[in-house]
């Protein structure tokens, strides 16, 4: 169990270096000069020079890169000259906005995808399995952001059953308790503004979640069929357990484990999927604050949202195996070989 | 032969298959007296599994016909409700393959005392019958092992820990379908021995499936043997031995290795078709 | 059952065809100029003159699409080809290069494995400065270390196979023994993965166009095409509408021509589990 959880530990801390290295480089190979890139477009000479002697630009690359992760390791990520704020701060005021949506998106996904896979297996190569395979089909394939203006054209402008755009209706008021409206009106006891946010969740949240449906409700269906196909499920049949009881206590549990693996992973990539669905449903998260900051030409706000995505995502891994110690009990043993499968699938 | 535990009239088993439903079983009778012992002998692809999984109706997509009747009620028409309360409390199975047959992310202690707590037996005693189940196949500290997995255990191990499944309901009957064939030699006759000493004690009658005629001799009192999904004779297992009717008997009796055997004897070659 | 299935892969193969051949002649088929303003005609809906209608600067939706596909689809092959280049010679290298290279190399791909790639490559092309070309190369350079990675496992299962100890026992020399005998075989299967990632590529790359890092404004690219026409989403929507479904049938058609070649290329999920 230790020497599992260490290797894993070991990769984390070999991808954030490496993440370091990436981003390092992404400051080198802009073309023209960094520091007035750092300093902004309408800096004045002055100021990209002190930009330049700030951020050690004058040194030599090993000597740079040295400094840059010192001011990683102290928080700095810089300074948007977007906003004229230390980037750490922006992403910090980001974050929240985009950690609900994700959450959300993540309920949708698990309540869609886990029945959609189950029940696909249990009709395996029926009319249901065909449908659910044509569901997962569409999802895989359909752009992210061309869902969000569908069902935005759709359920808001058209059906007016929801609001377009934004995270509150107006003149609805939220302390900042988390960052994330609706569980800061739910910790307020605003009933009214937590159902207004609820609301203004749906549509971004589905969108978010479609592409990543198809790929669970794939690994479930595949990981039930073995499960149910399998000698200890005959057995506990052969014990006189219910179906009910054979399917969930006997089978879940290892049916479970691959996808726990993916779902994990998701959240992450679904992190990064903000990008696409933000700014069109007019939530100010991480995803929006990147895309504004690339056509700003802000670089290290830019920088700064892929590290800290980065760093959510290798978060997420280490807890991604937190769970499957807990649901494999042979990952436990001392000494175990076993490895976490290998996901070849990408969002 | 007059108390019959189990009677089973022209079961018959298919399968959809990809030119229509294929017959595996073309029609078994057997007779298990409470507390016999019978073999069910031959090869694989004979049909015996399917008869065993059929008593039990383990296979969701097989069309089964006849009658198997336990103590006069037909399993094969019991609603499923009263099916599940045949299964493991009367009739217990033995898997052929433990590493197969055991849940790897459950304890064994909560795989062997399922049984017992689906049926409401409360959780500690269900507990301590376990253990002391355990303990009399001869698994030793049975107590702390209890909580462990199926992989921290050895095959022979593990089969015993299959065996306390099929058993610590005290079913009537016990099923064992190729018990050992997956085990090292060196256990193999251990463990036949304990499933024998066990169903001794507890006065179950015993349906072994196997296809090794050589294990059969020292356990069960009748065989029946099987071939193509027939039954081709049957007997008790000294008189098949002695004097076997069917040429196929002959040729499963040839292969099984005998010291003192007669070595000089020309292989048997069988006609095809049955009887 | 089964014939269903052959007929729908029957159906995804020409559609997919059908792609490709629009990208090469769609051009000629164009019943309009893609690029010319003609605002009198402005957000005109589907009709017989525009069947997908015309969107806000009164340009032909049908015509830009058909453009369109000479953007995208060259656009993913050139990632896909060039993500497949990078794979194949890292993989190849880590798996017959020794532990210690193979170990370096595997913890690069890790690092490239361990980020969304949409990410990655928004940073990257920010980097490099919005357009088209710079987020083909910024996605080429995310991609690559999935393939790395297949590759790895394929070589590694190849180069201990009995021919090519046979040919190693013949003496033959090392360049020919990696280029005439491992990778023949080992890249044999390859080709699966890269049609199942052409509708991925194809996603990331108009998505990367959608938030304007790709494809710039006047390009018909139908990630470009559908954010210029969002903002008239309402009274506007098939200029939206259109090029998605484009984008769609598109993507299943590939998926499901992938599919099919996993199937093929495997017997033994022919009848299984996937």
């Amino acid at each position: 169990m230790g020497r599992f959880l260490l290797r894993r530990l070991v990769t984390s801390v070999v991808v954030l270096a490496g993440l370091a290295v990436v981003t390092f480089l992404m400051t080198q190979v802009l073309p023209g000069d960094p520091a007035r890139a750092a300093a902004g477009r309408n800096a004045t000479a002055e100021q990209v020079a002190e930009v330049r002697v700030r951020l050690g630009l004058d040194q030599s690359l090993p000597d740079q890169f040295t400094g840059y992760l010192g001011r990683l390791l102290h928080g700095d990520l810089g300074t948007s000259v977007f906003t004229q704020r230390p980037v750490l701060d922006d992403v910090a005021a980001m974050l929240p906005a985009s950690v609900e949506l994700v959450l959300a998106a993540m309920a949708i996904n698990i309540a869609v995808a886990v029945p959609l896979g189950v029940y696909a297996a249990y009709r395996r190569g029926r009319a249901a399995d065909v449908a659910a395979r044509l569901i997962t089909l569409l999802g895989a394939a359909v752009p992210v952001f061309w869902l969000g203006l569908m069902l935005q054209l759709v359920f808001a402008a058209q059906l007016r059953l929801l609001p377009l755009t934004g995270q509150l209706a107006f003149g609805q008021e939220v302390p900042k308790i988390t960052g994330m409206i609706s569980l800061d009106a739910l910790l307020s006891g605003n009933w009214a503004a937590f159902g207004d946010a609820l609301l203004h969740l749906v549509l971004p949240a589905v969108t978010l979640a479609a592409a990543f449906v198809a790929v669970v409700a794939r690994t479930v269906r595949s990981s039930v069929i073995t499960t149910l196909d399998s000698d200890y499920i005959t057995l506990a049949r052969s014990t006189g357990a219910s179906e009910l009881r054979v399917v969930v206590r006997h089978g879940l549990r290892n049916a479970l484990v691959p996808a726990s693996t993916i779902l994990g992973m998701q959240l992450g990539w679904m992190l990064g999927s903000t990008v696409l669905v933000e700014a069109i449903f007019g939530r100010t998260g991480i995803g929006a604050y990147a895309v504004t900051a690339v056509l700003q030409n802000d670089l290290y706000a830019v920088i700064g949202t892929v590290l800290v995505i980065g760093v959510v995502f290798v978060v997420m891994n280490v807890l991604v195996d937190l769970v499957q110690l807990w649901l494999n009990p042979r990952l436990r043993q001392a000494g175990s070989r076993e490895r976490r499968p290998e996901i070849a699938v990408r969002a | 032969m007059t108390s019959a535990l189990l009677s089973v009239r022209d079961l018959r088993a298919s399968y959809p298959g990809p030119a229509g439903p294929v017959q595996v079983v073309h029609g078994v009778d057997l007779d298990l007296a409470r507390g016999e012992k019978l073999a069910l002998v031959g090869e694989s692809g004979s049909g015996k599994s399917v008869t065993a999984r059929a008593i039990l109706r383990l296979d969701t997509d097989a069309t089964l016909s006849g009658r198997v009747e336990l103590d006069g009620a037909d399993l094969l028409t019991l609603p499923p409700r009263r099916m599940r309360a045949v299964r493991g409390a009367r009739i217990g199975l033995v898997f052929q393959d433990p590493l197969a047959a055991l849940n790897p992310v459950m304890t064994i202690g909560w795989q062997i005392t399922q049984p017992l707590v689906i049926r409401g037996v409360p959780k500690k005693a269900a507990r301590r019958r376990g253990v002391e189940l355990l303990a009399r196949l001869g698994v030793r500290d049975a107590e702390r092992r209890f909580d462990d997995y199926p992989h921290q255990f050895s095959g022979g191990m593990r089969q015993r820990v299959v065996i306390a499944i099929a058993v610590i309901a005290d079913p009537d009957l016990l099923i064992a379908d190729e018990p050992t064939t997956s085990l090292d030699v060196r256990v193999q006759a251990r463990v036949l021995e304990l499933l024998h000493e066990l169903t001794d004690e507890r006065d179950m009658a015993v349906l072994l499936i196997t296809h090794d005629l050589g294990i059969v001799a020292g356990f069960a009192d009748r065989a029946v043997v099987m071939r193509h999904g027939r039954a081709v004779e049957t007997g008790p297992v000294d008189d098949i031995y002695r004097s076997p009717r069917h040429e196929y008997t002959r040729a499963l009796l040839a292969a099984v290795p005998r010291i003192g055997g007669d070595h000089t004897r020309p292989l048997v070659t069988i006609k095809e078709g049955g009887q | 059952m089964t014939r269903r299935i052959m007929a729908v892969d029957r159906i995804a193969l020409a559609v997919a065809a059908l792609m490709v051949a629009l990208a090469v002649v769609g051009p000629l088929l164009a019943p309009h100029d893609p690029y010319a303003v003609d605002l009198a005609d402005a957000l005109q809906g589907p009709s017989a003159a525009h069947w997908f209608g015309t969107d806000v600067n009164g340009r032909d939706v049908l015509s830009r699409i058909l453009y369109g596909a000479q953007v995208t689809l060259p656009a993913t092959v050139i990632v896909i080809a060039a993500a497949t280049l990078i794979g194949t010679l890292v993989g190849t290298v880590a798996a017959l290069g020794g532990k210690a290279l193979d170990e370096v190399l595997m913890r690069i791909t890790d690092i490239g494995l361990s980020l969304p790639s949409i990410i990655l490559a928004l940073g990257l092309a920010a980097a490099l400065g919005s357009g088209l070309r710079s987020a083909v190369v910024a996605l080429a350079l995310t991609w690559w270390p999935g393939y790395a990675r297949l590759v790895r496992t394929l070589v590694r299962e190849v180069k201990d196979a009995e021919y090519v100890d046979a040919a190693r026992t013949l003496g033959v020399s090392r360049a020919r023994l990696v280029f005439r005998h491992i990778l023949p075989n080992a890249l044999n299967s390859l080709y699966v993965q890269t049609t199942l990632d052409v509708s991925a590529v194809m996603l990331v790359i108009s998505g990367l166009s959608f938030v304007g890092v790709g494809a710039q404004v006047p390009s018909a690219e139908w990630g470009a095409m559908i954010a210029a026409a969002a903002n008239n989403l309402t009274n506007g929507w098939w200029a939206v509408a259109f090029p998605g479904l484009a984008i769609m049938l598109t993507a299943v058609a590939f998926n499901l021509v992938g599919d099919w070649l996993r199937v093929r290329n495997d017997p033994t999920i022919r009848e299984g589990v996937r």
